[in-house]
């Protein structure tokens, strides 16, 4: 038996099954390689098990046990016959480890995700290493397929349905202790430990369940109760996912109708289930974000010949909504940040914003008292530029003023060391020009966060003619240690994400003006799978921001982006959006909406125009996707794809859709097109007027991704 | 052996708040840790170049047993720095600043800092030790029966708790409250209650004035501070604007509620407050670049009875003006700490009176302390008393106000609980 990626190894008649031997790649995925040698391996097993005591599984490489199914594999699957294959094959090898008579305890260090958990459920027992780096989940979900290795009939056999239903459902991943707790594994051990403690697991019979277990296992182990619980489960995810997406709708059907079938024809239900979903274009699309997003975290920019700058400590200038959730977000990653401002009331704003930021973490337990005490209280407030010259990394984030910022910035540059990089968090103004204000223009750059910055994934990194390249490149790599997504853009007005947002507010505004309600639109934006409508998100950005922006807009695109004036009729009644509780809607103290606005009513044309939700959505997203095919063009960005990255990311673009060019292309160019040169003609011909790029696209028969690559 | 000159770069100290008032969610160490990354980060030494982190403290938190280490760890130093914590009960900020004096002068360090912290609010209840005895036997009890046992010898008085500040607030040799030490010394030296509401008012006036004009500004760090730790704190809170020696007269005595002149009004609150300075050598000064804002010069700790602990600052100022071969005259400023009125003015009437001094063991008196030159910015009765930090906390005040004033020498002193006093003489170096 020749062995390449799974070591078989006999001590004292146990087996010891290693993952990832000789394996160049730091994660073992469950690929061609994998399951030849780990069918050979149970072949063999099965041939000793009168002579052995039990079978030990475990991984050669630190902090990854399995890492689950190779995404290439499926996203290579083509028809629903082929996957639901592929499903099967994984299916019979993991009943066959079921099967095994002699105990096998798989000994789980590193994380244990998709098709990894669904084998270390067909293990007897599972213990698991007390590393923070251990985690255990079926993700499957979030790519828009299921758990198709049997996954979905074990689970629950094991930690109950309930709570197999919230990890499946959500794809949320468990620490040990955490799943210990759950009974998704026997014990926790240090890893060093961890296989040297296993055999003690051969022995081990059922557990007898404590009285409260046993309770609560009759209460949802009975026909009825479970059907009320898939009917709960299903409502809610509804509510959830407002009915966008299939997968865990699919993944309910599967569990739901499998609950009294035997372990064949449930898992011929979870293989179909697998097939379709698999295939499915809402699938493709999520994988297509997966993979983007994999290859954002690689830096593709030029590189610079001096050694990156180490961004070690870090500092905000201007403690508002922006610049508090920077201080936090440089707090949560240890740079012990600087927070400086003009008033003590202005610093008391930003250590509310990261308290709050914090609080959620603390509320579900991601951090302790003691870890918020410790990072809250590394921000050090301050009106001065004491403690400056330690900083290696300024994120600016006072008023939108250029002429501020400029002198901020020659003033900062004075207060810190030649290699500190100073960043500008505008999400307007000209980053070329700002530079100029600075002496050492190569280590500028604009960073630009979305509201709010601990929940918004995404970072444009704005260049400019002087930037260094190293700058570029550390700024890039910071973004990706504080976990966030970069892109990098050109300079330019409302750089990508902005300037692709800008059409779809704006829109809105003449829509208002021909007499669509409030509600039509922001419902319809919502029913496309916007996270919200765009008065909504005006609301939230605040109408007098809003209007700033699309001055800025205006000035640097033309007429395309002449902006409509119906956001300066609230502004002139003081309606501010969120931030003064009255915007197109109203707000309660704690900022949720409290209903429609009513005096925006009177605000509307008289004749009120009802218009059908595909129009309203054409008029919306179609300039957007006009807009970013201007954007290709002047080569803002490079690719469709961080277009893509950056709407998904930056304004939540629903992403089952795979992103707004993706979708385009999906719609098909020509159809696009057509529907803009009608608009031309019957709306507006400035707004309208398709952009060459996607003329020329339509005329080579090509498609953004094509193109764009 | 040669003894090396110690550099003071900076000092700060966090506003003061009375006990279970504005700091009171502030455990002892973030008292302390962000004044410390505040004095580094101002200056160019890396954050694995300090030699030693020293604090004084007293309630030492069960949590924080080394409370200096954690300080240093949580000021972001580098994990290798040394760290350790001192008690000389009121005088231990002082104590943590002698340390350092000693640790550069001697040549074994280069850049230390030294302060003090008190989270009085924090100081904890303690079970008596009845109950801790049954929470052992309770502990060792194997079987049920032996569980309920051991249960049922509890007794409601059990509950009974230890105050520890009250404890510590009581010299255990002998046996009298610190204000009853003060009472003692009112009653010896015919310190009259009048003339311990009127020093007591003052203090408070100079505070306010101080605080209304800024002179506070560059000693005091703001800190963030409530619940939600979502707000700076910026100001000391105890110095009252509307304070007054009719009102103060209203008083009842606390500590000898019958026929005393000591009461709450004139004697230090009960306060939570941090201060760090830093020093370094002379070869650090060239190193780094920095600009020493003054010269720690000598200091001197000295015992006494403890039922006379008050008396403290007059053998220790006479042991650093003889060690600095420096006079009364020779200070610009002084920053004597105000446990009690009673106390402070009891150190005033030793320094100029013979028998006195004498009865205290001193060969001369020193002469009349010029009150326009002692705590121009209020004391402890206005800005409290922070037992584990004051040491230090005058110190930093006293280098601040020194610098305003352009003034030479200045010195700094406290009684010490226990018996004891502390002293220590700085030389401004921004004149």
């Amino acid at each position: 038996m020749s062995l390449k990626r799974v070591g078989l190894e006999y001590i004292e008649n146990i087996a010891y099954v290693g993952f990832g031997l000789n394996n160049p790649k730091s994660m073992t995925t469950l690929d061609f390689d994998f399951m030849q040698d780990f069918t050979a391996i149970l072949d063999e097993l099965y041939a000793k098990q009168r002579e052995l005591k039990g079978v030990i599984f475990f991984s050669h490489i630190e902090n990854c046990f399995i890492a689950g199914a190779d995404i290439s594999l499926i996203a290579s699957l083509t028809t629903e016959a082929e996957a639901a294959d592929k499903s099967e094959t994984g299916q019979t090898i993991f009943n066959r480890v079921e099967d095994l008579t002699i105990p096998t305890v798989a000994c789980v260090d590193g994380i244990c995700l998709g098709g990894g958990l669904e084998f270390a459920l067909s293990c007897k027992v599972i213990i698991a290493s007390n590393s923070t780096k251990t985690q255990l989940g079926l993700p499957e979900v979030k790519l828009g397929i299921i758990p198709g290795f049997g996954g979905t009939y074990r689970l629950p056999r094991k930690i109950g349905l309930p709570n197999a239903l919230d990890m499946i459902l959500t794809g949320k991943t468990l620490r040990a202790d955490k799943a210990k707790r759950l009974g998704l594994v026997a014990e926790v051990y240090p890893k060093e430990n961890l296989i040297a403690m296993a055999p003690k697991f051969f022995e081990r019979r059922e557990t007898h369940h404590s009285l409260k277990e046993s309770m609560k296992e009759l209460a949802t182990e009975n026909f009825v109760t479970r059907k009320i619980i898939f009917q709960k489960v299903r409502e809610s995810v509804l509510k959830k996912t407002n009915g966008f997406y299939q997968a865990p709708l699919r993944i309910l059907d599967v569990m739901d109708s499998g609950m009294m079938k035997g372990r064949t024809s449930y898992l011929a239900a979870e293989a179909q289930a697998f097939g379709e979903l698999a295939i499915s274009e809402q699938s493709k699309n999520l994988q297509h974000i997966y993979f983007m997003s994999e290859a954002a975290k690689k830096y593709k920019g030029p590189k610079g010949t001096q050694a990156l700058p180490e961004l070690n400590r870090g500092a905000a200038l201007g403690a508002g909504t922006m610049g508090g959730g920077i201080a936090w977000l440089m707090a949560d990653a240890g740079m012990h940040p600087i927070m400086k401002d003009l008033s003590f009331d202005a610093l008391n704003l930003g250590l509310k914003q990261s308290s709050q930021n914090f609080a959620g973490a603390l509320k579900r337990k991601k951090i302790s008292t003691d870890e918020f005490e410790r990072k809250q209280r590394s921000i050090t407030a301050q009106l001065d530029y004491s403690g400056f010259q330690k900083v290696d990394l300024v994120i600016e984030a006072v008023v939108e003023n250029m002429d501020i910022k400029k002198k901020v910035f020659s003033e900062v540059e004075r207060q810190v060391h030649p290699e500190c990089l100073l960043t500008s968090n505008t999400s307007s103004l000209s980053v070329e020009e700002m530079s100029k204000a600075l002496e050492r223009p190569g280590r500028f750059a604009g960073l630009h966060f979305f509201n709010p910055v601990h929940l918004m994934p995404l970072v444009e990194i704005i260049e400019h003619s002087k930037v260094d390249p190293e700058t570029v490149e550390a700024l890039y790599k910071w973004v990706l240690r504080v976990k966030k997504t970069p892109v990098v853009v050109k300079d330019g007005p409302g750089f990508l994400v902005n300037r692709i947002l800008m059409p779809y507010l704006n829109e809105a505004g003449y829509l208002l003006e021909e007499g669509v309600s409030v509600k039509d639109l922001d419902q319809a934006a919502l029913n496309f799978g916007m996270p919200m409508g765009p008065l909504r998100l005006l609301d939230e950005v605040g109408i007098d921001v809003a209007i700033k922006v699309a001055k800025v807009m205006y000035e640097g695109l033309g007429e395309r982006a002449h902006p409509s004036k119906f956001s300066s009729k609230l502004a002139e009644k003081n309606f501010l959006g969120k931030k003064n509780s009255k915007g197109f809607y109203l707000y309660d103290e704690k900022g949720k909406v409290a209903g429609a606005n009513p005096e925006v009513d009177e605000l509307l044309p008289k004749e009120r125009k009802k218009m059908s939700e595909t129009d309203l959505q054409l008029r919306l997203f179609l300039p957007m996707i006009n807009e970013a095919a201007a954007i290709l063009k002047d080569g803002i960005v490079q690719t469709a794809a961080d277009v893509d990255l950056g709407l998904i990311f930056g304004i939540g673009f629903p992403p089952f859709r795979g992103g707004l060019l993706r979708y385009a292309d999906s719609e098909g160019l020509d159809k696009i097109l057509a529907a803009l040169k009608n608009f031309s003609e019957t709306v507006d011909a400035e707004r309208y007027r398709p952009s060459d790029y996607l003329v020329q696209l339509v005329e080579s028969k090509t498609s953004f991704y094509e193109k764009a690559r | 052996m040669s003894m090396r000159d110690v550099y003071i770069v900076d000092g700060k100290r966090t506003p003061q708040a009375k006990a279970g008032t504005d700091l009171k969610d502030v455990a002892a160490p973030y008292l302390g840790a962000y004044l410390v990354k505040h004095l580094i980060d101002n200056t160019e030494i890396p954050a694995d170049k300090v030699d030693e982190v020293i604090f004084g403290n007293t309630g030492t938190p069960a949590k924080y047993p080394n409370i200096a280490r954690v300080i240093a760890l949580e000021a972001g130093l580098d994990k290798k720095t040394s760290g350790y914590s001192v008690h000389r009960n009121c005088a231990s900020g002082m104590e943590a600043v002698s340390q350092a004096y000693l640790k550069i002068a001697s040549g074994r360090c280069d850049v230390v800092v030294a302060g003090g912290v008190e989270s009085m609010s924090q100081m904890p209840l303690i079970y008596n030790k009845e109950m801790t005895e049954l929470f052992a036997k309770l502990m060792k009890a194997k079987s049920m029966g032996e569980k309920l046992a051991a249960l049922s010898s509890f007794r409601p008085n059990y509950l009974t708790p230890i105050v520890a500040i009250e404890q510590g607030l009581t010299d255990p040799f002998c046996g009298l409250n610190m204000g009853q030490t003060a009472e003692l010394l009112a009653r010896e030296l015919k310190i009259t209650r009048e003339m311990q509401d009127t020093y007591a008012n003052n203090s408070h006036l100079k505070a306010i004035a101080a605080t209304k004009e800024g002179r506070f500004k560059d000693e005091i760090l703001p800190i963030t501070i409530g619940g939600g730790l979502n707000k700076l704190l910026v100001d000391d809170s105890g110095p009252r604007g509307n304070s007054t020696i009719e009102g103060l007269a209203k008083m009842k005595p606390y500590f000898d509620k019958k026929s005393g002149t000591v009461t709450v009004g004139n004697s230090c609150p009960i306060t939570d407050g941090g201060s760090a300075l830093l020093f370094v050598s002379e070869e650090a000064v060239r190193k780094y670049n920095l600009k020493p804002m003054a010269k720690l010069t000598d200091y001197h700790f000295h015992g006494l009875e403890p039922e006379r602990m008050g008396m403290g600052p007059l053998l220790a100022m006479d042991g650093v003006m003889r060690r600095a071969n420096l006079s009364l005259s020779d200070f610009d400023l002084f920053e004597l700490n105000e446990a009690f009125a009673a106390q402070i003015l009891a150190v005033s009437i030793g320094l100029k009176d013979q028998e006195v001094a004498a009865r205290f063991g001193l060969d001369k008196a020193w002469g009349e302390l010029d009150w326009s030159r002692v705590n121009v910015n209020g004391g402890g009765i206005a800005l409290g008393h922070p037992v584990g930090s004051t040491g230090s906390r005058l110190i930093v005040t006293l280098i601040h106000e020194l610098k305003r004033r352009k003034g030479k020498y200045g010195l700094a002193s406290l009684c010490i609980g226990g018996g004891q006093g502390g002293a220590v003489v700085v030389e401004n170096l921004v004149r």
